[in-house]
């Protein structure tokens, strides 16, 4: 059964004197995908890259209020933000492989948190991660080739196992496919629907038929403000609030 | 003037101004070019012309002597070599650690760091007769370090090359994509992890190429030098960084003094000397940039 992973309480993110999101309390559960969705600059990004404290990389970016991992305030003094994001991992919009071979790409995440002790762990944790995102198969007499020369939708891919490679609980993913071919978006939807047995997924994505064919749980931004939070099926079908309809309905976008 | 449509009068006039325009410009760049070019081939030309009987075997292992066609230009070449060996090791892990400082750590927006940036970009442009007024109260007067010695004389020319290293330093790590530095961080790299492993090591052929330049300026830097007494009338190769020593300008410079027609040729030998070592240094910078270059 579900059990909620992360739990965001009355979260605030402030870029400077702007405030980009506005008194966001969420519940995010494992085992499934949530996907934020809502118009360009409605702070579901922010949002989402405060979950893993990326956010701390903007200079004057500052979050009020409580995010837990697992009952773990990851705003706290003793939260060490490294080792938060090894255990909640991120996929960017824009395919961002090192520039380095496919085996060195997963193999930097197990090296410096120390996964692997020898070349044959290492091997494993290689195979492993390729594997579980789709990529073994089309990759594995290559795996020293560089991962740049791979085509955008395997760079995804060989991004999704570099964050897997360091055994997150949650992945995050921010407008995934937005950078992708409908073939390779198409082969992306299928990989998060696997991997949502055994992380939590949250998505951000700018398609709603995306959201609707990915996710369980639906969150919709508006300016800041989360509007509306529920089952997928219900969110689509049968909004509660009238934003939401508009926006899903296409009034504004 | 209604059909000022495409097959007009005065479409075709103003279309034969533009190309007009355009070959003139084409004109005037390629006469720019080739007036530059004309210099350097007259330079190269008489230096050769003067210079190049000079060049013997007697003249490559020589050093400084009274007698022109003793005279041999190894001392100085040496004594450029360990001031060199000197700037090098004391700009670069400082130049370069500076960059990476200012570019990766130092808060953003702050008056502070906007106050050492213009520190820097005019510590580049200062004039360099003046860093060797500094490397003579400082290293010689204060620290007591010997005077003439590749020692100092790279500590001074360490002090000009350093600003040249951290600003393209600073701008080659400014060209690393964000999103490497994204992807390091979201797997749980530490910021100095992030740095060491991923943005330094993409930064690094600009980083050298900026290194390399900026050593090849020091190489040819004479003031400086002149304040800190390298001008010493030197008759053995130096034999470590603190003995007295000449360095290659400053050799051409003595000799370009000399009463005697004789050394006219040293001169341009020495000239000739000095123009191959630049040259190679700049092809090192285009060989390393090229080799250590990623694409993706």
């Amino acid at each position: 059964m579900t059990e909620t992973k992360l739990t965001a309480r009355n979260v605030d993110v402030y870029y400077g004197q702007k405030k980009a999101i506005d008194n966001v309390s969420i519940d995010i559960d494992n085992g499934l995908v949530t996907a934020f969705i809502g118009p360009s600059g409605c702070g579901k990004s922010t949002f989402l890259r405060s979950l893993n404290r990326m956010n701390d990389t903007i200079a004057d970016a500052r979050v009020t209020g409580e995010i837990l991992l697992d009952g773990e305030d990851i705003y706290a003094a003793s939260m060490d933000p490294v080792a938060l994001r090894a255990r909640v991992g991120m996929v960017f919009q824009k395919p961002n492989p090192f520039p380095k071979s496919i085996y060195e790409n997963i193999a930097y995440g197990p090296r410096i948190h120390g996964l692997a002790s020898n070349k044959a762990d290492m091997d494993v944790v290689i195979e492993r991660s390729l594997t579980k995102a789709g990529l073994w198969e089309e990759v594995k007499d290559r795996l020293h080739d560089a991962g740049t020369a791979l085509s955008g939708g395997q760079q995804q891919r060989l991004c999704i196992a570099r964050a897997i490679a360091v055994s997150p609980e949650v992945i995050l993913m921010d407008e995934p496919c937005s950078a992708l071919d409908p073939i390779a978006t198409a082969k992306i939807e299928e990989l998060i629907d696997e991997l949502k047995e055994n992380y939590a997924i949250v998505i951000v994505t700018h398609s709603m038929q995306q959201a609707a064919r990915v996710s369980q749980r639906t969150a919709f931004f508006h300016l800041g403000n989360l509007v509306e939070y529920g089952e997928t099926d219900q969110v689509f079908t049968n909004p509660r609030e009238e934003k939401t309809k508009d926006y899903i309905t296409g009034r504004y976008g | 003037m209604t059909d000022a449509g495409w097959q007009s009068p005065e479409f075709a006039r103003r279309l034969a101004k533009r190309h007009a325009a355009e070959r003139r410009f084409k004109w005037l760049g390629f006469s720019a070019i080739a007036l530059s070019l004309a210099f350097l081939a007259l330079l190269l030309f008489i230096m050769l012309r003067n210079g190049l009987g000079g060049i013997d075997w007697q003249f490559l292992s020589g050093s400084d002597s009274t007698s022109a066609n003793v005279a041999g230009v190894w001392g100085a070449t040496k004594g450029s070599l360990l001031t060199m060996l000197v700037t090098l090791l004391l700009s670069f892990p400082m130049g370069v650690l500076a960059a990476v400082y200012l570019e990766e750590f130092a808060p953003k927006n702050r008056r502070w760091v906007e106050w050492v940036e213009v520190s820097i970009n005019n510590l580049a442009a200062v004039p360099s007769i003046i860093f060797g007024l500094l490397g003579l109260a400082v290293f010689i007067n204060t620290l007591g370090f010997p005077r003439s010695s590749p020692l100092v004389g790279g500590l001074t020319l360490a002090l000009m090359t350093m600003p040249v290293i951290v600003i393209s330093g600073r701008n080659a790590i400014k060209a690393v994509p964000p999103s490497i530095r994204d992807a390091a961080l979201a797997i749980g790299a530490s910021k100095v992890q992030t740095v060491f492993h991923h943005v330094l090591p993409l930064a690094l052929p600009g980083i050298l190429t900026g290194t390399i330049i900026g050593m090849a300026r020091a190489l040819g830097e004479t003031a400086p030098l002149l304040m800190i007494g390298m001008r010493a009338f030197v008759a053995t190769p130096p034999g470590g960084i603190t003995d007295p020593s000449s360095v290659l300008p400053m050799q051409i410079f003595l000799w370009s003094d000399e009463i005697d027609k004789a050394f006219v040729q040293n001169t341009s030998a020495a000239i000739i000397v000095l123009l191959v070592f630049l040259l190679a240094m700049n092809g090192l910078a285009i060989y390393l940039r090229n080799k250590f270059e990623v694409r993706w």
